[in-house]
C-alpha cells in the first residue's frame, strides 16, 4: 500500500482503532512470517475446507492459468484470504460467510461459473449483496494474485526492488519527440 | 548524569533536531538530544522484503511497523474534523527514515501571503534572508536537481546530477509543453553521486520503506555522526519528554522525560531548550508544561500555542499511457520521483481562490498493478489487460495549500493519558473555503494534463479534501505580531527567550512546497542565531 494511500487511510480511520491494532499484530505475526499462505502445511483458521475450495475455484476463474503464467489457484490466493478475513473485524468476517453462501446458493442454479457471471454484471454499480461481494472478492483475488511470487515474478515479469548501478532512464528517442 | 547542566537540550531528532544538533555541537556547544523512539539500524529496515514475505503481504503497511513504536498511533484524537491524520513516526531520525525526500525551497512570495494575496500573515522575514540558508543547507544534505530558473521555485547553486527521466516522464513531457506547464527534474535528497561519505542511489524504487544504504538524507545517517565527531554530543533514546520545566523567572530550565524502557521519570538540565517534536508534539509538549509563571502553557501567554494548525491537502490520479502498453517489462522503479510539476496556476491568470498546488509524479510502486482493482471485467482477458497495460503506468500526486486559521488547533486532554500518563493531542480541523476551492482546482488541474495525453485514466479522488500528507505545519508560529504569533524570525519563543522551536511548527504559512527543506533552512538560522546570542553571552 503506497505511503499517500497509506495517509489517507490513517485519515479516514483517525476515529477507528482498527488499523492500530491491524499494527500491534503485525508486529506480533513478524516473527511467523513463514506461516503465511504460502507454506505447503498452511492451516485454515476461519473458511471451512468447503468454503476454501469454492473460493479456489471462483478465484482461479477471476484471474486463471493461461499459456503466460499460473493463476489464482496456483498462487493459493485462497488461503491469502483466509489470512486477511480471519485478522479483519466482525463485519467482514460476516461479509465472506454471507458471500460464499449466496455464491453457493446461486451455482445451484445453474454452475460455480455462473454464479459468478451473474455475480459480475453490475461490477460499477453492485446493487444486490451478491453483486456487492463480487467485488470484495476480486479485490481480494487481485491482492493476493499480485502480491504472490507467482503474480510478481511470472506474471508480471516485474524487474524491480533490486540493485541497478545507474538508471539509464529512457532511450527512446520516440518518446522525447 | 542528573547533575551535569548542558548548553542546548534539543528534544527530537528528527529533519531539524538533526541540524540542530549538528550545528550546535560544531559550535562547541554541550548538546543532549532526547529522542522518544529508539534507533532502528538499517539492517533492521524491512525495504526490500517481498510482499510475499510479510504476514498481510504488506498490504497493512507491515514496512513500515519498526518506526511506529508504542501506543503512538492510538495517543490522539480528532475531534470535529474533517479528513486529516497525523504521521506518529516514532523512531531516532523521526520521518526522515521514510521520507521520500523531495526538497523544494519556498519562494519569495510564500513569505509574503498578507502583502501579495491579502490572506493570512507575512513571515517575519523574506525569502532574500533565508537564502543564504537554503543554499547551505543544500549542500550539506546533498539535493539532485537542475536550475529551473522558475520564480515560484529558486533554485540552488551546487545540485547533484538530476535523476534521467522514465519513457512516461518524457511522453508526459510532450503534454504539459503543448500546455505551456514547466515539466521538471525533480529535487530530491537523494545523491546521486557519492556525496558526504554517502554512496551513490541504487535506483531500488523503496525511498519511503526506509533507505538502508544511506543514499537518501537521514538524521541518524548524516547529521548525528557530525554531531558525535565533536565529542560535544550526548544521545537520549527511549526518551518521551513529558515537559519542560522552568526557573523561577520563567525561562527554561531542564526537560522531564519518561525513560520508557525502564518507565521512570528522569531530568536533563540545559541552559537552553530547543523544540523539534514535530508540529502537533511540539505544541503537546508546550501545553503539557504548566507553571505559576505559563498557567497555559510554555510561552503561552497569548493563547496561541496549538493554533493555526495547517498543512496540505491532496489526492492522486493515475493514467495508463497507450503508448507503452503491451511493452516488455523493464525496470521502472529508479529513486520513486524522478520529475515534479511545479505550481503553475499563477501562470494563468488570476483565479478565484488564493495559493496553487504542486504535482509529485510517479511516487508510487510499479510491483503493483494497481488498476487492476478498477479495471472491469474477470478472467483471460481481464488478466492479459493488467499485464499488458502495466508498463504504462503514470502517477500524480497533488500537494496544495491549506490556508492558516487560528480556528484549527491542537489541544490536550488530561483525561486521555498516553501509556506513561502524558496527556495526549487533540486535533480541530476544518478545511476553509479556499481550501476546498482549491482541492477542486488542482483535481480539475490534473484531469486537464491527462486530458492531453492518450491512456486510461483512474482517478481516485475523495470525496472532500484530506490532509495533511505528512506535512503539517503550524502550531506555534513565528510572526510579526506577538498577538497572533509565539515565536520571533529565529525561532525564538517570545516568553521564553532561551526556548527554540524549529520544526514544522514554527511556520507562519504553507506554500504547496514540501515544508522539510524550509524547516531545516529555518533550523540553521536559528542555529547561527543562537551559536552567536551564546558568544555574546545573551543565552
Amino acid at each position: 500500500m503506497e505511503r499517500r494511500a497509506v495517509l489517507k487511510l490513517v485519515a479516514l480511520t483517525a476515529l477507528s482503532p482498527g488499523l492500530d491494532a491491524l499494527r500491534a499484530a503485525a508486529a506480533c505475526h513478524m516473527e511467523a512470517a513463514a506461516q503465511t499462505a504460502h507454506a505447503p502445511d498452511y492451516e485454515l483458521q476461519f473458511f471451512s475446507e468447503q468454503e476454501s475450495q469454492v473460493l479456489d475455484q471462483l478465484m482461479e476463474m477471476i484471474i486463471p492459468a493461461d499459456s503466460h503464467s499460473p493463476g489464482a489457484h496456483a498462487a493459493k490466493t485462497n488461503l491469502f484470504a483466509d489470512v486477511m478475513v480471519f485478522t479483519g473485524d466482525d463485519a467482514v468476517k460476516k461479509q465472506w460467510r454471507n458471500g460464499i453462501r449466496l455464491m453457493d446458493e446461486e451455482a445451484k442454479q445453474s454452475s460455480l461459473a455462473g454464479a459468478l457471471q451473474k455475480a459480475a454484471q453490475n461490477e460499477a454499480n453492485p446493487q444486490t449483496e451478491l453483486e456487492h461481494f463480487f467485488v470484495l472478492l476480486k479485490q481480494m483475488t487481485v491482492n493476493g494474485y499480485y502480491t504472490s511470487s507467482i503474480g510478481i515474478h511470472q506474471d508480471l515479469r516485474y524487474l524491480g526492488n533490486t540493485y541497478v548501478g545507474e538508471f539509464p532512464g529512457c532511450t527512446h528517442p520516440e518518446h522525447q519527440g | 548524569m542528573s547533575a551535569e547542566i548542558f548548553d542546548v537540550c534539543i528534544i527530537g531528532s528528527g529533519a531539524a533536531g538533526g541540524v540542530m544538533a549538528k550545528e550546535l555541537c560544531e559550535g562547541g556547544a554541550k548538546v543532549v538530544m532526547l529522542e522518544a523512539g529508539r534507533e532502528v539500524p538499517p539492517s533492521e529496515f524491512l525495504s526490500h522484503k517481498w510482499p510475499y514475505e510479510l504476514p498481510y503481504r504488506g498490504l497493512r503497511d507491515e514496512k513500515q511497523v519498526p518506526f511506529y513504536q508504542g501506543d503512538i498511533s492510538k495517543s490522539i484524537a480528532y475531534v470535529d474534523s474533517d479528513h486529516v491524520g497525523i504521521d506518529r513516526v516514532r523512531v531516532l531520525g523521526g520521518r526522515t527514515l521514510h521520507w521520500n525526500a523531495v526538497t523544494l525551497r519556498y519562494a519569495p512570495r510564500d513569505f509574503r501571503e498578507w502583502s501579495l494575496q491579502g490572506i493570512e500573515e507575512d513571515w517575519p522575514f523574506t525569502y532574500e534572508e533565508l537564502e543564504p540558508f537554503y543554499e547551505r543547507i543544500e549542500q550539506i544534505i546533498g539535493v539532485c536537481g537542475n536550475d529551473d530558473h522558475l520564480e515560484i521555485l529558486p533554485a540552488g547553486k551546487h545540485y547533484l546530477p538530476p535523476i534521467p527521466w522514465r519513457c512516461s516522464e518524457h511522453i508526459l513531457n510532450r503534454a504539459t509543453r503543448a500546455m505551456g506547464i514547466p515539466l521538471i527534474a525533480v529535487r530530491k535528497a537523494v545523491v546521486t553521486r557519492p556525496y558526504d561519505n554517502r554512496p551513490t542511489c541504487h535506483y531500488c524504487g523503496h525511498c519511503m520503506d526506509g533507505c538502508d544504504v544511506g543514499s537518501i538524507f537521514t538524521t541518524p545517517d548524516c547529521m548525528l555522526p557530525k554531531a558525535r565527531a565533536t565529542g560535544n554530543f550526548t544521545l537520549r533514546q527511549n526518551a518521551l519528554a513529558r515537559e519542560i520545566l522552568v526557573d523561577s523567572e520563567g525561562l527554561a530550565r531542564a526537560v522531564s522525560f519518561i525513560d520508557t524502557e525502564t518507565r521512570t521519570e528522569q531530568q536533563v538540565k540545559a541552559k537552553i531548550v530547543v523544540v523539534c517534536c514535530s508540529t502537533v508534539e511540539s505544541a503537546r509538549l508546550l501545553l503539557n508544561s504548566r507553571s505559576p509563571q505559563h498557567p497555559a502553557g510554555l510561552a503561552n501567554s497569548n493563547g496561541m500555542v496549538g493554533h493555526y494548525l495547517h498543512g496540505h491537502l491532496g489526492d492522486s490520479i493515475s493514467i495508463y499511457l497507450e503508448e507503452l502498453e503491451g511493452r516488455k517489462p523493464f525496470n521502472q522503479d529508479g529513486a520513486t520521483d524522478h520529475v515534479y510539476v511545479p505550481r503553475y496556476n499563477q501562470l494563468q491568470g488570476k483565479q478565484d481562490y488564493a495559493g496553487g498546488w504542486g504535482i509529485q509524479v510517479n511516487f508510487s510502486s510499479y510491483m503493483f498493478p494497481h488498476h487492476a482493482t478498477s479495471l472491469p471485467g474477470y478472467g483471460f482477458a481481464f488478466k492479459e489487460r493488467v499485464r499488458k497495460m502495466q508498463p504504462g503506468f503514470l502517477f500524480f500526486g497533488s500537494f496544495a495549500k491549506v490556508t492558516s486559521n487560528s480556528q484549527n488547533y491542537v489541544t490536550v486532554d488530561p483525561n486521555r493519558p498516553d501509556a506513561h500518563g502524558i496527556p495526549t493531542p487533540v486535533v480541530r480541523f476544518r478545511f476553509s473555503e479556499n481550501d476546498h476551492a482549491l482541492w477542486s482546482a488542482s483535481n480539475q488541474g490534473m484531469i486537464e494534463i491527462f486530458s492531453h495525453l492518450k491512456g486510461k485514466v483512474f482517478p481516485s479522488f475523495g470525496k472532500a479534501p484530506s490532509g495533511f500528507a505528512s506535512h503539517e505545519v503550524g502550531t506555534i508560529r513565528m510572526g510579526k505580531d506577538p498577538r497572533t504569533s509565539v515565536l520571533n524570525g529565529y525561532c525564538q519563543a517570545r516568553d521564553v527567550k532561551n526556548l527554540f522551536v524549529t520544526d514544522g511548527s514554527c511556520f507562519t504559512t504553507s506554500s504547496e512546497k514540501n515544508p522539510t527543506l524550509t524547516i531545516m533552512a529555518l533550523s540553521l538560522r536559528a542555529a547561527d542565531y543562537i551559536k552567536d546570542q551564546r558568544k555574546r553571552g545573551e543565552l
